[in-house]
């Protein structure tokens, strides 16, 4: 059962799941993202142009896929304060590809106010492209 | 009894999980294994007591390694003082077939893991290297790989006549059972888990969750 509208701490359980976060992971997005932060390279912005360097097509960022996480943990925790998103980036996340991103508490420390969470961007044949853990502390 | 025979902890350097929130959530989330073993990455960890742990949940905790080798990476079960001096654990490039005599000259077993994978599984090294001597046990189930090399990994032991195990190879807690492997016998101790893989009674359980 996912949680959801989590306030403060003691809102968390060892255990408990955020919603499932569904990223933007079309082309228009990464042309978008690739636009404000100064990215133009073709590996995030045009399928035809990865491909000639060796893609299997245009991938989001990886900066972008981390900021993705960070909504998601917002939305489940709106005044969480993330203290760190570490990531593993075991295959490209493909752009224009449906990814769905789960997180799942495994660690709190009340002392801190501090949660560990697992999160994981799968793709639509449930593999694994990045894994890690955030860390965030929220309100006691 | 079932084990996942490949996990890592904060011991790794890509690993996220500490050893305490496995046992947690295993126990919350009642993921059907009886323990784990503990693979690290290049390295033994000779110094963490994981016994209060397993037995305030109920769990075997052991310990392995995870090697590197030009065939890819190698699980090595069985590790002990003698055996981490015999090579050098740390190596990114150790010739496999030499990591094999090591295991058999120490009790100890020599599994190369995730075999289906792109340059860091064994058949991806077949073709420049050949079939390497003493492989008796791969890794056909693990919990990282996808399900086409998983399919290239039971494909190669099929071919080459290798028994399987399986293991999560989980970095981060909620990945651990995902695969595992299940003995007809109680495995307690790195030495029982030797003798077993030995024996060559075990059966490879594939993804759960």
């Amino acid at each position: 059962m996912a949680d959801s509208n989590v306030k403060t701490i003691a809102d968390v359980e060892f255990g408990g799941e955020l919603p499932n976060f569904v990223p933007d992971t079309s082309i228009e997005a990464t042309r978008r993202f690739g636009k404000f932060v100064g990215w133009g390279t073709p590996r995030f912005t045009d399928h035809e142009g990865a491909r000639k360097e060796g893609l299997p097509g245009a991938i989001v960022p990886g900066v972008m896929s981390q900021g993705f996480l960070g909504a998601m943990i917002h939305r489940w925790a709106p005044d969480a304060e993330i203290i760190a998103i570490d990531t593993v980036f075991r295959a490209p996340v493909q752009v224009d590809h449906p990814h769905t991103i789960t997180g799942v508490v495994t660690d709190i420390d009340e002392d801190e106010g501090t949660v560990e969470i697992d999160i994981t961007i799968t793709n639509e044949a449930g593999e694994t492209r990045v894994f890690g853990t955030a860390t965030a502390k929220l309100p006691t | 009894m079932i084990l996942d025979l490949h996990t890592h902890s904060i011991k790794s350097d890509d690993g996220r999980a500490k050893v305490q929130n496995y046992c947690q959530w295993i126990r919350t989330r009642d993921i059907p294994i009886d323990g784990f073993v503990l693979t690290e990455h290049r390295q033994f960890d000779f110094e963490s007591d994981y016994s209060g742990l397993a037995e305030t949940h109920g769990l075997v905790i052991l310990k392995g390694s995870e090697v590197e080798t030009e065939y890819g990476h190698v699980l090595v079960f069985g590790v002990t003082e003698p055996l981490y001096h015999a090579f050098d654990f740390t190596s990114i490039r150790l010739p496999l077939e030499e990591v094999i005599e090591h295991c058999n000259a120490h009790d100890a077993v020599a599994v190369p893991c995730h075999p289906g994978r792109p340059r860091v599984g064994m058949s991806a090294h077949l073709a420049e290297h050949g079939v390497p001597k003493g492989v008796r046990i791969v890794e056909i189930y693990n919990g990282g790989s996808r399900a086409d090399e998983d399919a290239v990994a039971a494909q190669m032991a099929e071919e080459l006549g290798y028994l399987g195990i399986g293991g999560s190879d989980s970095h981060i807690v909620s990945h651990i059972g995902r695969c595992a492997t299940e003995f007809p016998v109680p495995v307690t101790t790195e030495a029982e888990l030797v003798q077993a893989l030995r024996a060559e009674r075990f059966e490879p359980i594939p993804r759960q969750h």
